[in-house]
């Protein structure tokens, strides 16, 4: 039987468990009267599991089994997928309102999808990894083509599936193998069966497995060449349901990512930087190369966040968590992943702004929005800013950290193709701005802005910029998040 | 040594007996009276005969409720999985594995609830 303690640990998950089944039993009894109630309800429940999730703050501890743990890591990840749960359902209550009837059941697969990616962030064994991103995949399968009149939200979902269903099965393939030569599901067994057993068979099933490992969650990341199925996706999907998946799903894959390389297979470090190495220069290149030609602005932030995601995995690549320096590379990712959060989700948001009131999401029909929406338009160009990775805003913090262990590490050459990508980017966001500012537009209504979304917009872009003004408290969370990999405080 | 063998030949000898008197038995006592429908192959009520001749085909189209029916099917099927298991155990399992039912079965309504005020339990 669990302990008060266990109960206590996991109360965020329990809250969110509780809160989707409360919203749709409410659905189920009060059906349209109850509509407006439940988006409210659905962010008090994130609320809740934000706070309850600060409440194991600087615990450290393994329950069911050593199958779950909660430390500061995870619990940093339940942050951004809590933060990410209310900003995505305040931009979806207009968006869904004019597109689907079913709003309830929206509501409470979206919540459990944000369990699913709590659950991820605090897996510790194979097995719990699995069926926790088996979880979130479904709820993401069904998001996606959650519009089931709309002909490309049904083929985004199609293909989704297809591919997640693949890198899946590769993936538990991978998880068989690592099981198959250790004999446990346990991270801790595999990292000392490979420090005990050094030979070249067992090394060839566990460099096997590895990248097979790396390909089930390079699906969830999107890293190229497991990325094809993004842009579609990206696009076919409900604006909000994009927003959610560029952001959600990437940031505990990586999470997931970053705790079986280095808890589990810290022995063949040298292997997996190689092949992270060379998957981190084809994802930033292709990514930003190709986004280049988009003429849809969903497609070209699709393509934009498959680059983001090399970007980030500069981080994982120069990891070093030995020494001092306040360039770790985790830090890097951690700080980055927190600044894309809010500046992804904020471009999205202005994209929903003008989908609702105009339906188009063209860069042709962006023309002219600075009469139209002066706010959207300064937004999107702050969002861009960071995206791009140029101060003063988030992403260049992120970006600074980044890099910069790719330098402390003596990745000079990797560094700079990051930053060349960095300014090739630059080239097709501002492409998107340029339309807004400089070109002339048909229409000239304004734009009205609901005000969940304002607030929405208003919270990323303060955050953003505040993050690279007083990016102190920012980087102390990162390295307290650190702590359960045995590093400073 | 060969009389376990001779055990084996009495069981193989009693598992065909066993089938056997019955089927016999009743086509001894039985009426008579075949018809089209009694000779075609059973398929879960339907009676193919009444179906124009293109439908008689193997590519049959199945209403889409029954794929709903298997989906609630499912829900119980899970549900007997456990109770099973815990009624048998149940002085052993104590109050903490009640709570836990109690728990689990209420998803699981919840689940039938939808599925009830959702319609789908209607054949129409």
């Amino acid at each position: 039987m669990p302990d008060a303690t266990t109960l206590y640990l996991i109360l965020p998950e329990i809250t969110l468990a509780v809160f989707g089944m409360v919203i749709l039993a409410v659905d189920l009894i009060w059906r349209e009267r109850s509509r407006a109630a439940l988006a409210w309800l659905t962010v008090l429940g994130f609320v809740i599991a934000l706070a309850t999730a600060l409440l194991g703050w600087g615990w450290n501890m393994a329950l069911f089994a050593q199958m779950y743990v909660v430390d500061t890591f995870a619990i940093f990840f339940k942050l951004l997928a809590a933060i990410a749960g209310i900003l995505v359902t305040l931009v979806s209550l207009d968006y869904l309102r004019d597109r689907t009837p079913y709003r309830g059941e929206f509501l409470a697969l979206f919540t459990f999808a944000v369990l699913a990616m709590m659950m991820m962030a605090s897996s510790a064994s194979l097995l719990m990894i699995y069926l926790s991103i088996e979880f979130l995949s479904y709820m993401s399968y069904l998001l996606t083509g959650f519009l089931r009149e709309d002909k490309k939200s049904n083929e985004a979902a199609i293909k989704y599936f297809l591919y997640g269903a693949i890198t899946s099965a590769l993936m538990l393939y991978g998880l068989s193998l690592l099981y198959g030569i250790s004999g446990s599901l346990n991270f801790a067994d595999i990292t000392a069966t490979f420090a005990a057993r050094n030979d070249v068979p067992t090394r060839i099933v566990a460099l096997v497995s590895t990248a097979l490992v790396i390909a089930g969650l390079g699906f969830k990341i999107s890293l190229v060449p497991f990325h094809q199925w993004a842009p579609d996706t990206y696009e076919g999907a409900p604006t909000p349901v994009t927003a959610f998946l560029s952001v959600g799903p990437k940031a505990v894959g990586f999470a997931v990512l970053l705790r079986v390389l280095l808890t589990a297979l810290p022995a063949f470090k040298n292997e997996w930087i190689a092949l992270l190495t060379v998957i981190s220069v084809l994802t930033m290149t292709l990514g930003n190369l190709v986004a280049l030609r988009q003429k849809n602005v969903k497609r070209l932030l699709a393509y934009s966040s498959i680059a983001q995601a090399g970007y980030i995995l500069i981080g994982l690549v120069s990891v070093n968590l030995n020494g001092a320096s306040p360039f770790s590379g985790l830090n890097g990712v951690l700080i980055y992943l927190f600044a894309y959060l809010f500046t992804n989700l904020g471009a999205f948001t202005c994209v929903i702004a003008i989908e609702n009131a105009t339906g188009a999401v063209e860069i042709d029909d962006y023309k002219g929005l600075v009469k139209r929406a002066p706010f959207i338009a300064a937004l999107f160009v702050i969002f861009f800013l960071s995206l791009a990775g140029i101060p003063p805003t988030a992403g260049f913090i992120g970006k600074f950290f980044v890099f910069g262990a790719a330098l402390r590490e003596g990745f000079l050459v990797l560094a700079a193709i990051g930053v060349i990508n960095s300014v090739i980017s630059v080239f097709y966001y501002f492409s998107v701005v340029r339309a807004a500012f400089f070109e002339a537009g048909k229409d000239t209504a304004p734009i009205r802005l609901a005000p969940p979304i304002t607030f929405s917009l208003v919270v990323s872009a303060a955050l953003v910029l505040v993050m690279a003004v007083y990016p102190e408290p920012f980087f102390n969370l990162a390295a307290w998040s650190m702590g359960m990999f045995g590093v400073a405080k | 040594m060969l009389d376990r063998y001779g055990v084996v030949a009495l069981f193989a000898f009693m598992a065909v007996l066993f089938p056997a008197i019955p089927l016999v038995f009743s086509w001894i006592i039985r009426p008579k009276k075949p018809n089209k429908s009694k000779t075609t192959t059973y398929e879960c009520g339907l009676e193919f005969e009444d179906f124009p001749e293109e439908a008689q085909q193997v590519w049959v189209q199945f209403r889409v409720q029954y794929f709903l029916y298997a989906i609630i099917f499912v829900v119980f099927d899970i549900e007997a999985v456990f109770l099973y298991p815990w009624a048998v155990a149940y002085n052993a399992l104590g109050l903490y594995a009640l709570v836990e039912m109690v728990l689990f079965l209420g998803i699981l309504i919840l689940a039938l609830a939808y599925a009830w005020r959702k319609g789908l339990l209607e054949w129409a």
